[in-house]
This record gives structure tokens, C-alpha cells and sequence, in this order.
């Protein structure tokens, strides 16, 4: 029987699937790394504020990350605006109905996100008040932040099986159905969580170095710290990354292991994963480069994977298209006057204390 | 009729999405307009070398980040996510037609949260002029921000040309754009004042507090004194039928419009009396009672300007069940479950009416109507025979200028009228004889012919 899937909207697509595509694979890149920072952080967070309890340097830690954590919130979720944007733009027939299929759960990711988010406010500003209540609060938001990747991956597999939409939709209440491989999507959780927590090791690496000035001590601390984490995750990472290869389909596995730009990006993306651990306890750059690279060359293998699942029914390529090349332009163009103006102030934000005098009348 | 169709039982989809976009359109104008005051309010202080004023604009600050950055931007995010659950079929259009408009607004968005933050950490860290010119740049990106959504939403209303060009220029300069576009700036600085009444009752220092909340003040009714003369310029740019709606031809409608009107006099009210005329004698359950109103203003009006729209999501182009127009003579030739994607039964069976009417009824009606909650389709077919409801249903537009035609065959309108007539079955006591014998109907024979006819 052939799956039942909505027709496409007979308005044509804006722009050639590639193009938009490429845009959803780059935007998509921007907000894992986010994402990553966000729900590895709080989950490093709440490790450390239970475990280090008593220890003044876990506490300093906590204080010092948690004020990155809402402006990393804010980005995580504007970032993840346009690739769902240009998804529901070329997916959208096989996405919103995955989407309505479950749409309590999937409801439910805005409440999730918005009590985090309060959470991680909440935990920073109010750090020191809170003291041994602090870990309980961040535990919370990285629980709901969990969930909401858990009903993310639950989506995005349950959209890539477009043969199983109509037997679900026959066999339970509409908004009530979750996902279809409950196996195929802890994998892919895993796998998920997994890199955040690595990324995050990472980031608060990074993020110790501007430590150094106030506290050489703790930022050194941190920096061991950050990167045990980052080692350790990244080699699970390797373990649960061949659980999730063998939990996809055989097909589809296949598929991927015929096609030698997938083998090329997984090659490429374990072997700078490995730089990254090799380079990480000398040099945070290097391995942040590496580390860069994989999620890159994983991204886009994860596109593949979806083009994978789908070829045998739905194919981008064949929907009309008639390109809006003057309004493109412009986004092109307030794109990048838009970085310009983020860097500037951030230039002014971070430039030497020397050159800047504090707001006062 | 081409997506599943999810019933959030009481709610219904269409007030899931009320609820959540009232919200955000109560913070995101605040959003919008409060960076205006922040600017404004900085500079002012700085120019009357003011340092209380500027310990009271940090700190409102601090209220207008974990406001607008949180729950402004969580429930524009909770919007989107809304309507796509609840109209898929429209959304995925808008989508069509602004993915760019919408790319435009994503960098605005950026713009305005890296400005944001910088705007908020920055007071222990930037000099006085370049921490006023975030503030300017974080106004500017979001009121981009908001010119951008604007001309999508009034799109819905008021397509214009596009419904024959189907160009991104004419769908987005379209004539509701620019009047609309007025209101909700002057909505922008009404609602900053808004929420500058009610963090200026946090300020301790009195002789600030008595300066700071006529200021406020005269933000809100700034704005309050504009939105009339606006909308009026608005609603003249409404179709003729958009204007009868709110005008008497839906009570409903007509009745939320007057008290949209009344919530905003009682607004005014209030702040010229109590903010402005008393400002000693201004406190904070004042402040919150005129943020409610002002909140309920929003809620009455949102829900009007849906209202008006009504039967059109997209206005001339689209029904708000997800029907096309230009699809309605092949649906109605093939009837609705055969066009159906996602019902159980895509043949009318004779034996079982009621099955198919609720089929029909989820694809047909369920994305205004409930059962019996929100709209409650149970409550409005009350006392009514199946003959009454078949003879509204095959003249719904005319009788109903509000709700699209019932689009399908003979035989499933009266499936439809039949699952409607079983809702409230009558009691035991009178006599049913004649809706008792057309709902007993076994017979496709009986399909055609004995249900009751107009």
C-alpha cells in the first residue's frame, strides 16, 4: 500500500530545494551548537553541583557558567527558528503530519522549554541564594530540557516513516500517537545527549580561559575539568555512535555505506573526533577546530540520512519552484549587515577594560 | 482535509492558539515599544543628569529581559508551533509565500537578542553612548522585527493582488499592511507604558516614583490616543463583509469589538485619573489592574480581528476548515471522504450514517467547532430536528455569512446532519416520530431520499 502523505502546497517553493536545503543543514549547524552548550551545560551543572557540594571550586564553577546559560537558552532557541522554517518549507507534507499525529507531546515542547528557560534564570540569578537548593533547580530545567530533546528525536524519526503514518493514525487518537521505533529513537537520543555533553566539556573549557585574569587557579581547574568531561563523553560517543549506525534501518544503512560522500563525512568526522581528543588537554583551539569539523561533517551526514529514509517516497526535487531572487538578496544582504552589527557590539562589549568607560550621567 | 486533524477536546484549536498568541501579542508589542522606552528613558536621564532615573531604567531592564526574551520569545515559538498543529494546510502557505519575510525577521531576531543581552550586562560595562546605541539598535531590529510579521498577518486579512499575482511584494505590501502597522506601533508604545506603571511602583525613592509614573503614564495614553484614529484608517481597508461582522453580522463578534472598546476607555480612564492626575497615591495592585485590563483589551481585539476573517483563514483563498477555494467543486463532486487523506471510512456506508458524519464533521468543522467545549457544536444544534440542521448546512454561507459552505455531497451533508441530530437526542416524553423515522434510514435508497428536504 502506498503511504498516505498530504499533497504539497500548490504555491511553488521559493527557491531550488538545494539551496534551501543547504540553508537548513547551516542554520541546523548553528543551533546544535547551542543546543549542545545548553543541555550538556545544565547536565554538567547539575553533576557538579551535587558532587561538589562542599567543594568551593565546583560552587565558583556553577556561578560563573550559569551567567552564560540564558543569553546560550535565547540562542539556542531563535537558531532553531530557521531550520525549522526551511524544514517545514521542503517537509512539511511528511513534518506537520508527524507533528499532528503527536501534537500534545509536541505542544507540550513550548511549556518544557519555557520552564527551563525560567529555570536557568532562575539558577543564575539567584545562584548564591539558593545554595544547596542550587543543584535541585538546575536538575529540574536539565529534566525538561531532556524531554524536549526526547519529543524532538521522537518527531524527527516519526517524520522520516511516512509508510507507518496511516496505520498509526488507524490505530490510535490523533494528537495521542508518539513515535513509531522507540529503540531506533533512545539511540538517537543517546547520541544526541551525548554530543552535548562533550560540546559543553568543551565550552566551559573554552569559556574558563577568560577566568584567567581574576582566578588562575580555578580557570586551570575548570579547563582539566571542561576537558575530562569532553574526553570522556566523546570516547562513550564512539560506543553509542555504533549503536545508533546499527540501529537504523538495514536499508538505510546500506544506503549510506554505498554513498561515498555519507562514507567520506563519517570517516572524516570520527577521524577529527579523534584529533579533537588527542589535541584537547594541549590545545583547546586545535580541538575546537576538530571538534567544529564533526559537527559539520555530522550534520550534513544526518541530512543524508534523511534523504535515505525518504527517497523510496518523497523527493524534494520534483516540487515546482519559482525563485523570489529579489527578496533573497535582501535577506542576504540584512544577514550580513545583521552579523556585522552583533559583532560590532560584542566587539564593544569584550574589547579591553582600558578603552571603555562604565554608563553612569 | 489533506492533514489529520487534531481535536484538543474543550479547547479546540482554535482557542489553543487564542491563548497563546493573546499572550505573546500582550508581551511582544511590550517588546517592541519598551526598547523604545528604554532608549528614550536612558537618553532622558542622561540629559538631566538624572542618576535615579537611570538606576530605575536598569532596573527595568532587568524586568523587560526575563519578560520579553523568555515568555515573549518562548510564546511567538508557541504560536507557530500552534498554528501548524491546529492549520497545517495554512501555515504550510504562508510558509510558501514568506519563508524569505520570515528569513528577514529570523536576523532581525538575532539582532535583537545579542542587543538585548549586550543592553542588559552591559551597564557595569559599556560607556554611556555606546550602551545607548544597543539600546537604539535593539528598538530598531525589533520594530523591523514587527514590520515583518505585520505585513505577514495582515496578509491573511486583506491578500489583496496577491490572490492574482502571487508575488512576495504583493502579498506583503497589502492594503491592510501600512494602517495596521500604525496600530500596533501605537499598541508598542501604549503597552510600554504599560509595564514601565507597574515597575515604576517598585521605586523607593519617592520624589522618583512621583516623576517616574506620569511619565509612564503618558507613554500608555500617547499610544491609547493614536489606536483610534489608526484603526479607523485599519478597518477601512477591511473587506466589506470583514466590516459587517464586527458590525452586527456575527453578535458575537460585534459584542467582543464593543468591549474591546470599552476595556480600552476603562484603560485610559484609569491611567488619566489614577496615574497621571495621582501619582502619590499610585501603587502597584493599581498598576496590575490596569495591566489586565489592557491584557483583556488585547485578548478582545486579537480574537475580533480572527473573528472578521471568519470564513476565510486566508481571506478569498483559503477556508478556515483548510479548504482551498479553488478545490471546493472537485470535493464537492468527489465528496469529502473520498478527498479526505486522514479518515477511517472513505465510503459512506448506509449502515452506519453516524460514523461518517463525525468523519465528515472532523474534517469539515473541527478546526473552529468542539463538541462540547469551546464553540460547542452540541450547544448550537440544540432543539434542532435533522431537517432543520440539513437545511442549515446545505445553506450555510447564506444563512451563516461567518462559516464556509459545507462542501460535499448530498448524501454526506445528511451523514453530517444525521451525527448532529444524535447529539441531543430528544427526550423520551415527545413525540420524534419524524426524526426518529429519517434517522432510522438503513437504505442508501433512504439516503437520498428520506432525509428531509427543504
Amino acid at each position: 500500500m502506498n503511504p498516505v502523505i498530504p499533497g504539497p502546497v500548490p504555491v511553488p517553493l521559493p527557491a531550488p530545494p538545494g539551496l534551501l536545503e543547504f540553508l537548513l543543514v547551516l542554520t541546523f549547524t548553528l543551533h546544535l551548537l547551542a543546543m549542545d552548550f545548553l543541555l550538556g551545560g545544565v547536565i554538567i551543572l547539575t553533576v557538579s553541583g551535587y558532587l561538589g557540594r562542599r567543594d568551593s571550586r565546583h560552587v565558583e564553577l556553577t556561578r560563573r557558567v550559569s551567567r552564560a546559560l540564558p543569553p546560550v537558552t535565547a540562542f539556542a532557541i531563535t537558531l532553531g527558528v530557521a531550520p525549522l522554517l526551511f524544514l517545514q518549507l521542503v517537509y512539511g507534507q511528511l513534518f506537520y503530519t508527524s507533528s499532528v499525529l503527536m501534537a500534545w507531546y509536541w505542544l507540550a515542547v513550548v511549556f518544557l522549554v519555557l520552564l527551563g528557560y525560567y529555570g536557568v534564570y532562575w539558577y543564575h540569578l539567584q545562584h548564591d541564594v539558593l545554595g544547596p537548593k542550587g543543584p535541585g533547580v538546575i536538575l529540574v530545567a536539565a529534566v525538561l530540557f531532556s524531554l524536549v530533546a526526547f519529543i524532538f528525536t521522537q518527531n524527527s524519526a516519526a517524520m522520516l516513516h511516512p509508510q507507518d503514518f496511516y496505520s498509526r493514525f488507524m490505530n490510535g487518537q490523533v494528537g495521542k500517537i508518539f513515535g513509531p521505533v522507540p529503540l531506533l529513537n533512545l539511540a538517537r537520543l543517546a547520541h544526541f545527549v551525548v554530543a552535548a555533553v562533550a560540546l559543553a566539556g568543551l565550552g566551559i573549557a573554552l569559556l574558563s580561559s577568560r577566568w584567567r585574569t581574576d582566578s588562575p587557579e580555578l580557570a586551570d581547574w575548570a579547563r582539566r575539568y571542561g576537558v575530562t568531561w569532553f574526553m570522556g563523553a566523546t570516547l562513550v560517543q564512539f560506543l553509542v555512535g555504533l549503536w545508533f549506525l546499527f540501529s537504523l534501518p538495514a536499508e538505510v544503512r546500506q544506503a549510506l555505506v554505498g554513498e561515498k560522500l555519507a562514507m567520506g563525512l563519517l570517516i572524516f568526522g570520527i577521524l577529527a573526533a579523534l584529533l579533537a581528543l588527542l589535541t584537547a588537554p594541549m590545545s583547546l583551539g586545535a580541538a575546537s577546530v576538530a571538534v567544529l569539523g564533526t559537527v559539520c561533517a555530522m550534520a550534513v551526514l544526518r541530512h543524508l540520512v534523511r534523504l535515505a529514509y525518504l527517497r523510496p517516497y518523497f523527493d524534494p526535487h520534483s516540487l515546482p519552484v519559482q525563485g523570489q531572487w529579489v527578496v533573497f538578496s535582501i535577506f542576504v544582504a540584512l544577514l550580513l549587515a545583521g552579523l556585522a552589527t552583533v559583532g560590532w557590539m560584542l566587539y564593544a562589549f569584550y574589547r579591553p577594560a582600558a578603552n571603555r568607560s562604565r554608563v553612569s550621567v | 482535509m489533506n492533514y489529520p486533524v487534531w481535536e484538543p477536546f474543550i479547547l479546540g484549536g482554535g482557542l489553543v492558539i487564542g491563548i497563546i498568541a493573546t499572550l505573546h501579542v500582550f508581551i511582544s508589542h511590550f517588546a517592541v515599544g519598551g526598547g523604545l522606552f528604554l532608549a528614550l528613558t536612558e537618553r532622558k536621564a542622561y540629559r538631566d543628569h538624572n542618576s535615579a532615573l537611570l538606576e530605575y531604567v536598569k532596573f527595568h531592564s532587568k524586568f523587560f529581559v526575563l519578560v520579553t526574551l523568555v515568555l515573549g520569545a518562548v510564546s511567538g515559538v508557541g504560536v507557530w508551533w500552534g498554528i501548524s498543529l491546529v492549520n497545517p494546510e495554512a501555515t504550510a502557505t504562508l510558509i510558501h509565500v514568506f519563508v524569505w519575510g520570515w528569513a528577514i525577521e529570523w536576523v532581525f531576531f538575532i539582532v535583537e537578542i545579542a542587543a538585548a543581552f549586550i543592553y542588559y550586562y552591559g551597564w557595569d560595562r559599556l560607556d554611556a553612548k555606546t550602551h545607548l546605541r544597543v539600546g537604539w539598535i535593539y528598538f530598531g531590529a525589533a520594530w523591523a522585527s514587527l514590520l515583518v510579521i505585520n505585513g505577514i498577518l495582515t496578509f491573511m486579512l486583506t491578500p489583496g493582488r496577491w490572490l492574482q499575482t502571487q508575488t512576495f511584494a504583493s502579498a506583503f505590501f497589502n492594503p491592510g499592511m501600512l494602517p495596521s502597522l500604525v496600530v500596533r506601533t501605537a499598541v508598542c508604545i501604549t503597552l510600554a507604558g504599560v509595564y514601565a506603571l507597574i515597575t515604576s511602583c517598585a521605586v523607593r525613592d519617592v520624589s522618583l516614583r512621583v516623576a517616574v509614573v506620569p511619565y509612564a503614564a503618558k507613554w500608555l495614553l500617547l499610544g491609547a490616543l493614536v489606536i483610534p484614529f489608526a484603526g479607523i484608517w485599519y478597518i477601512s481597508t477591511l473587506p466589506p463583509m470583514a466590516r459587517e461582522i464586527s458590525m452586527g453580522g456575527a453578535p458575537a463578534v460585534t459584542m467582543l469589538a464593543g468591549f474591546s472598546i470599552f476595556f480600552s476607555a476603562l484603560v485610559m480612564v484609569f491611567t488619566y485619573f489614577g496615574a497621571l492626575q495621582r501619582p502619590r497615591q499610585f501603587n502597584l495592585a493599581f498598576a496590575l489592574l490596569i495591566a489586565v485590563l489592557a491584557l483583556f483589551t488585547t485578548a478582545v481585539t486579537e480574537w475580533v480581528r480572527e473573528g472578521v476573517r471568519k470564513p476565510y483563514v486566508i481571506y478569498g483563498y483559503m477556508y478556515s476548515n483548510g479548504l482551498r477555494l479553488a478545490d471546493v467543486e472537485r470535493v464537492r463532486g468527489e465528496g469529502v471522504l473520498k478527498s479526505a487523506r486522514w479518515v477511517r471510512h472513505h465510503n459512506l456506508d448506509p449502515q452506519d450514517l453516524q460514523s461518517a458524519g463525525q468523519e465528515i464533521y472532523r474534517v469539515q468543522c473541527a478546526s473552529c467547532h468542539t463538541v462540547d467545549g469551546y464553540n460547542s457544536i452540541r450547544l448550537a444544534v440544540k432543539g434542532w430536528s435533522w431537517a432543520m440542521i440539513d437545511y442549515q448546512l446545505d445553506h450555510l454561507s447564506s444563512l451563516k455569512g461567518f462559516m464556509p459552505a459545507f462542501v460535499g455531497t448530498d448524501a454526506e451533508r445528511q451523514a453530517l446532519g444525521a451525527w448532529l441530530a444524535s447529539l441531543n437526542p430528544p427526550p423520551a416524553s415527545i413525540s420524534i416520530e419524524p426524526e426518529a423515522a429519517a434517522l432510522d434510514i438503513r437504505s442508501r435508497d433512504a439516503i437520498g431520499k428520506g432525509a428531509p428536504q427543504p
